[in-house]
């Protein structure tokens, strides 16, 4: 039997004996998880049909735009994919529990990094469950297009994510095989052409003289152009559905052909580097010495920052920040999602968004916002939830210590809060200034991101105390369990709860429906309303995470 | 049979293995001893392929891992110290896996999958996911799934860590029997008693260094001591804990932990 073939074989096994892992878990779950996953999916799709229709309203611009959209969602979705890649195919590559098993067995290597390379293109996948497939329902019926639209597009979405997916692995085979000796000179060099970089694409320029049409158009077209050149994959994969769908069948065939055979290339040149380079590159990331140096000097200077705490505390915050520093898939993932977001609202003078009428720029605020909840919401769910529960074996060295469950929840969610608090607070001070709104609106958008901050830390340190897994040591195992899919659901309605209702008087403010005196009646009414939801949200589950932790037995 | 020649490996400025050379032949027990950080799991991983060696050549049976690692690897069986095991699977699943990871005849794999899950006790739990089983059950089925292709060298990490005494027992004799028939068996312990009793030979490892190697009696009488095992294990590696030169030759050793 073919190695990939054994492999797979095995997935089905496994793939078979989830009937007898879901049957002990209890119904009310197993509900509540799919439930979420068809309420997200849902929701998207409300979202985007109504933003298909407010694009609609806009008129003649609206129209347009909605037409190149099409293809612009598949430009995102790819570099969006190539990034999963990188990160997804770095973890089943190198990181995997079974690498030693695989490695010391007869598989050759290149089966073995196909293999790996097709899990994390399944792991790639919910892009197409939760991004394409609402959003092309929502296009379709906006559009009126056949209902085989939907089927065209899983016909062109499977090979595009298999491309995208593995760009992102091609990138991380050979970054790992000649990752530089000194790695640190080489980011701190990196980081300073990317910061000249920035600042130089981020560099105020003249606003040209257009009406409202013409200026949305204007800024887009740049982000169209490149979503429309006939060389992208994104384009091969949106001019082929569209092309199906009006019934030209011949183009679309051959487009999709173009896309089938380029991923079949990027599909060969996995398996060639694979066999060329897997091995070496293993031995070159298990060889790495991190320079100790380099951590001492971090080690001391956190050290000092948190002597005023006392010593236990100072000890577990210690203990916390060093695990993550040291940990590349969670400061990663954070750089990524936090890094593109300050690269973006960074760029918004660039775009003029500044000079834009009152209602679009306190619809952009909100949209900002909303953004940064929910990076926030899916990294605390991510990385807060799970760390009581990752202790897993260790966790007697807490138990047993003098410091007591209460300290040790209570550094956990200051830790965790200290730095998403931080780091919301800063992003939208820079989008809020960019955008050069009113005082008010500033405020009331950094109080809420730092109330975000607040609630989704004490849900995500609760929930993970109340729901403490200490057998599990695998992060996403415990992150997709009930209990993080509640900690996220249970996030996503805080974050909602307590940005819409900020959101709608500024916004029938800026549309001069209510007055100056109205708004501020509201905020005095609606400020103490999320205030307390904010703390019943915060202490509440911290204090049930509390008392369940106290009354476990060990 | 294992060859090992001018074997290195650094990592950064540490040396772990230094010009190591060490022939183990068809059907011999070698028990590789040393204190932590000494370069055993570093040498048994360049065993398996693992990690490669910055100098010196490894052959498995005639083979050059590094030339033909596939056909190296056929003839190979390892258990780390901690292995992995997939817990969605049953120990069958498991099994069947393994044996066509190596190209076990299924009509095999079934037999022996009867008869070492009854003697290895795990008859009971065929139809739990190995999730669900302990880690004494996993250890010993770790051993049937090594066992499964019969591998002509066995190298194993900390065999009997964490085991109860019945398990133990059944893996000591298992490896004497596994040597008897012709298996070269490599394993890496701090357990001095079991290489005492079950090795033909050990290797003492300092500081990346082989500083003894042969049979026991040979060594106490190559080094005129007198006394067990551990006595001759901490005077060649007194200098990895920073005691002076013969401190295992004293009585009672002094307490270095």
């Amino acid at each position: 039997m073919h190695p990939l073939m054994v492999l797979y074989k095995k997935d089905g096994h496994i793939l078979a004996n989830l009937n007898t892992v879901l049957r002990r878990e209890s119904r009310f779950k197993v509900l509540f998880i799919l439930a979420f996953a068809l309420g997200l999916f849902f929701g998207l799709y409300a979202a985007f049909l109504s933003g298909f229709r407010f694009l609609n309203l806009l008129g003649g611009a609206g129209f347009m735009v909605t037409r190149y959209l099409f293809s612009l969602i598949f430009l995102a979705l790819g570099i969006m994919m190539v990034l999963s890649g990188i990160i997804t195919s770095y973890s089943s590559l190198f990181r995997s529990r079974d690498s030693i098993l695989l490695l010391t067995s007869p598989i050759p290597d290149s089966s073995l990094v196909l293999y790996k390379f097709s899990e994390s293109c399944l792991l790639s996948s919910w892009a197409f469950f939760f991004i394409i497939l609402p959003y092309t329902l929502a296009y379709a019926v906006h559009e009126k297009l056949s209902p085989f639209f939907v089927g065209w597009t899983l016909l062109f979405s499977i090979p595009f994510l298999i491309f995208c997916s593995g760009l992102g692995t091609i990138i991380v085979l050979l970054f790992i095989r000649w990752i530089p000796r000194h790695l640190r000179e080489w980011v701190i060099l990196f980081g300073l052409v990317a910061a000249g970089l920035l600042a130089y694409y981020i560099r105020p320029t003249a606003r040209p003289g257009l009406d409202d049409s013409q200026f949305l158009l204007s800024r887009l077209i740049p982000g169209l152009q490149l979503a429309s050149n006939p060389l992208g994959p994104n384009w091969w994969t949106s001019e082929g559905i569209m092309s199906l769908a009006r019934g030209q069948v011949g183009r679309g065939l051959l487009l999709w052909g173009v896309l089938v055979s380029n991923t079949l290339m990027v599909i060969w040149i996995v398996r060639s580097l694979g066999q060329l380079l897997f091995a070496r590159a293993c031995q070159r990331l298990w060889g790495i010495v991190p320079p100790r140096r380099g951590r001492e000097r971090l080690g001391a200077a956190l050290d000092h920052v948190l002597s005023p705490f006392g010593s236990i505390s100072r000890g577990l915050a210690l203990k916390d920040i060093r695990t993550f520093l040291r940990d590349p898939m969670q400061w990663s993932q954070s750089l990524i999602f936090f890094g593109l977001l300050g690269f973006y609202f960074a760029s918004l003078r660039t775009f003029h968004y500044h000079a834009l009428p009152d209602v679009w720029r306190n619809l952009i605020v909100f949209l900002n916002v909303f953004s940064v909840a929910a990076v926030l919401c899916s990294l605390s769910s991510r990385f807060v939830y799970p760390q009581l529960s990752l202790e897993g074996q260790a966790f007697w060295i807490i138990g047993l210590s003098p410091a007591g469950m209460r300290r040790v929840l209570l550094t956990k969610f200051f830790t965790a809060l200290a730095a998403m608090a931080t780091i919301s607070a800063a992003l939208i001070a820079l989008s809020t200034t960019m955008l050069g709104v009113a005082p008010l609106l500033k405020t009331v958008t950094i109080s809420l991101s730092l109330a975000i901050a607040l609630g989704t830390c004490g849900l995500s340190t609760g929930l993970g105390a109340i729901f403490l897994n200490l057998k599990q040591s695998n992060p996403m195992a415990i992150v997709s369990s009930f209990g993080g899919t509640l900690n996220l659901a249970l996030s996503l309605m805080f974050m909602a709860a307590v940005i819409l209702p900020c959101a709608l008087p500024f916004h029938l403010f800026s549309q001069e429906k209510i007055g100056p005196a109205t708004l501020h009646h509201m905020l005095e009414f609606i400020g103490p309303a999320i205030v307390g939801l904010t703390l019943l949200t915060t202490f509440i589950p911290l204090w049930l995470g509390l008392r369940s932790l106290q009354r476990r037995e060990y | 049979m294992i060859e090992i020649e001018n074997l290195s490996k650094s990592y950064g400025t540490v040396r772990a293995v230094i010009d190591l050379n060490l022939v183990v032949p068809r059907g011999e027990l070698f028990c590789f001893l040393g204190p932590n950080g000494a370069g055993k799991t570093t040498t048994i991983k360049m065993l398996t392929g693992l990690v490669h060696p910055d100098a010196g050549s490894v052959r498995l049976c005639g083979f050059d891992l590094a030339r033909d690692p596939l056909a190296a690897r056929q003839l190979l069986g390892y258990i780390p110290d901690l292995p992995f095991l997939y817990e969605r699977l049953t120990p069958p699943e498991f099994l069947e896996f393994v044996g066509d990871l190596y190209g076990v005849d299924r009509q095999r794999v079934n037999q022996t999958c009867d008869e070492e899950l009854t003697r290895f006790g795990l008859a009971d739990h065929r139809r739990a996911l190995v999730g669900d089983l302990s880690h004494g059950m996993r250890q010993r089925l770790i051993y049937v799934a090594t066992f499964l292709h019969d591998p002509q060298i066995l190298c194993i990490d900390e065999p009997l860590v964490g085991l109860d005494p019945y398990t133990i027992r059944m893996i000591k004799d298992l490896l004497k029997a596994k040597a008897r028939s012709g298996v070269t068996v490599f394993l890496t312990t701090h357990i001095l008693a079991v290489a005492e009793e079950i090795a033909d030979r050990v290797g003492i490892l300092s500081k990346g260094r082989l500083v003894a190697l042969g049979p026991i009696d040979d060594l106490k009488k190559r080094h005129d001591l007198h006394g067990d095992l551990e006595s001759i294990f901490l005077t060649l590696t007194a200098d990895d804990y920073g005691l002076p030169t013969g401190a295992g030759k004293e009585e009672s050793p002094p307490c270095i932990l």
